[in-house]
């Protein structure tokens, strides 16, 4: 037997046998597998083979469905990923600006150091607070005070303390003496302090 | 939209999946007794030869699952013969390692295949079975989805993961191969 040589014929063998073909090339296909043997035993092959695909199992149909999870559309994978982002972003916004504030703070307290704590002559006393918006040889703030007693009667060694909890009661009269010659103190009385009750007043 | 033997026009298979996404579960039965039998075929066909039952459920229970991915490039058919195809690579693989450290039983050999071939009465199928064992997994593969279910090239290149020309030269040299066994038994 010859070899069959026109191999899209032999390729669409499958497709006549599904009733896939168009009409005109079925007759096409139709027209050679009738004068070519080769083709005529390979059409034979395959339809033993399919008709051969009988021992699959019968399907439970109802089976099969009831197993089959009611539907679910599919949330988009985006809308989270993008939540995620925007949470990390607002995060690091938050973070950038305590800690850039901080540092603005810092840098303004350290460059102007305009305000010091007054010390505070009884514990009970409303505390009084320096307030100038010139430099003053006064108030130096520095960002980690320490407490000294004054070292000479000179206002500057005395404006180096931060806290007057640790002055001696020589200390502080002089210290008061001193604030009387401040050139930078206002000229009206500081703010009030309000103390907060335990809701006594209302 | 073709016409159903009754005369009313057969929805198709978007239509049915448009239908089950909308609360109908009666679409998800035509949709499984429209391609059961198809993929039961496939699977016995490519050699599996228990479980066959479980390997179709399993099937379309992925397929169902992700349903919203199907977007109706191919065919459903072609699409859920994909899905059945990796099931059984991974059944494969998985029997593969058992077999590697189970030790071989006695009763391994009595299995589901030995009373499916007493139920083939006919000497042809069984020679068309072995025939199809001679060939190699891919080969097979081809054959019998362009032979018994009647899949173009390009659809089987979608299943088995190849190329329309690949499927063609699996195809032809299976053919030859099932050629020559039958002539020969």
């Amino acid at each position: 037997m010859n070899k069959c040589t026109v191999s899209d014929i032999q390729e669409l063998l499958p497709d006549l046998l599904h009733g896939a073909l168009a009409e005109a090339e079925k007759v096409r296909v139709e027209a050679h597998v009738a004068t070519c043997e080769s083709c005529q035993e390979d059409l034979d092959v395959l339809r033993t083979v399919k008709s051969a695909a009988v021992f699959a199992p019968s399907i439970d149909v109802d089976r099969v469905v009831r197993q089959i999870p009611p539907y679910r559309a599919i949330v988009p994978v985006e809308a989270p990923a993008r939540t995620r982002v925007a949470s990390w972003l607002v995060a690091a916004t938050l973070a950038l600006f305590v800690v850039g504030g901080g540092s603005v703070l810092m840098t303004r307290q350290n460059s102007s150091g305009t305000s010091v704590k007054a010390p505070a002559v009884d514990s009970g006393a409303p505390v009084a607070t320096a307030q100038s918006s010139a430099p003053s040889r006064v108030a130096v703030a520095t960002p980690n005070p320490r407490i000294t007693e004054p070292a000479s009667s000179h206002p500057h060694a005395l404006a180096l303390a931060a806290e007057a909890d640790g002055l001696s009661d020589r200390g502080l009269v002089q210290l008061m003496n001193d604030m009387d010659t401040f050139d930078a103190l206002p000229g009206s009385e500081p703010d009030p302090v309000i103390s907060v009750d335990s809701g006594d007043s209302l | 939209m073709t016409p159903s033997p009754e005369g009313r026009p057969e929805e198709t298979d978007m239509e049915l999946i448009d239908r089950w996404k909308a609360g109908d579960s009666r679409a998800a039965t035509r949709l499984v007794g429209r391609h059961s039998q198809a993929l039961a075929r496939f699977a016995a066909s490519a050699g599996e030869r228990e479980g066959i039952e479980e390997l179709v459920q399993d099937t379309f229970i992925r397929a169902f699952a992700s349903l919203d991915s199907f977007r109706g490039a191919s065919t459903l058919r072609t699409w859920l013969f994909t899905i059945e195809r990796r099931l059984m690579l991974d059944r494969r693989r998985a029997e593969r390692r058992s077999r590697e450290t189970v030790p071989v039983q006695e009763t391994d050999h009595v299995s589901e295949y030995g009373a499916l071939d007493s139920l083939i009465a006919e000497e042809a199928q069984e020679r068309v079975r072995k025939s199809l064992d001679a060939l190699s997994p891919t080969q097979r593969e081809v054959f019998t989805l362009r032979v018994q279910q009647g899949l173009s090239y390009k659809e089987i290149a979608e299943v088995v993961g190849s190329t329309e020309g690949a499927a063609r030269v699996h195809y032809h040299n299976a053919i030859q191969t099932v050629k020559e066994f039958l002539r020969d038994e």
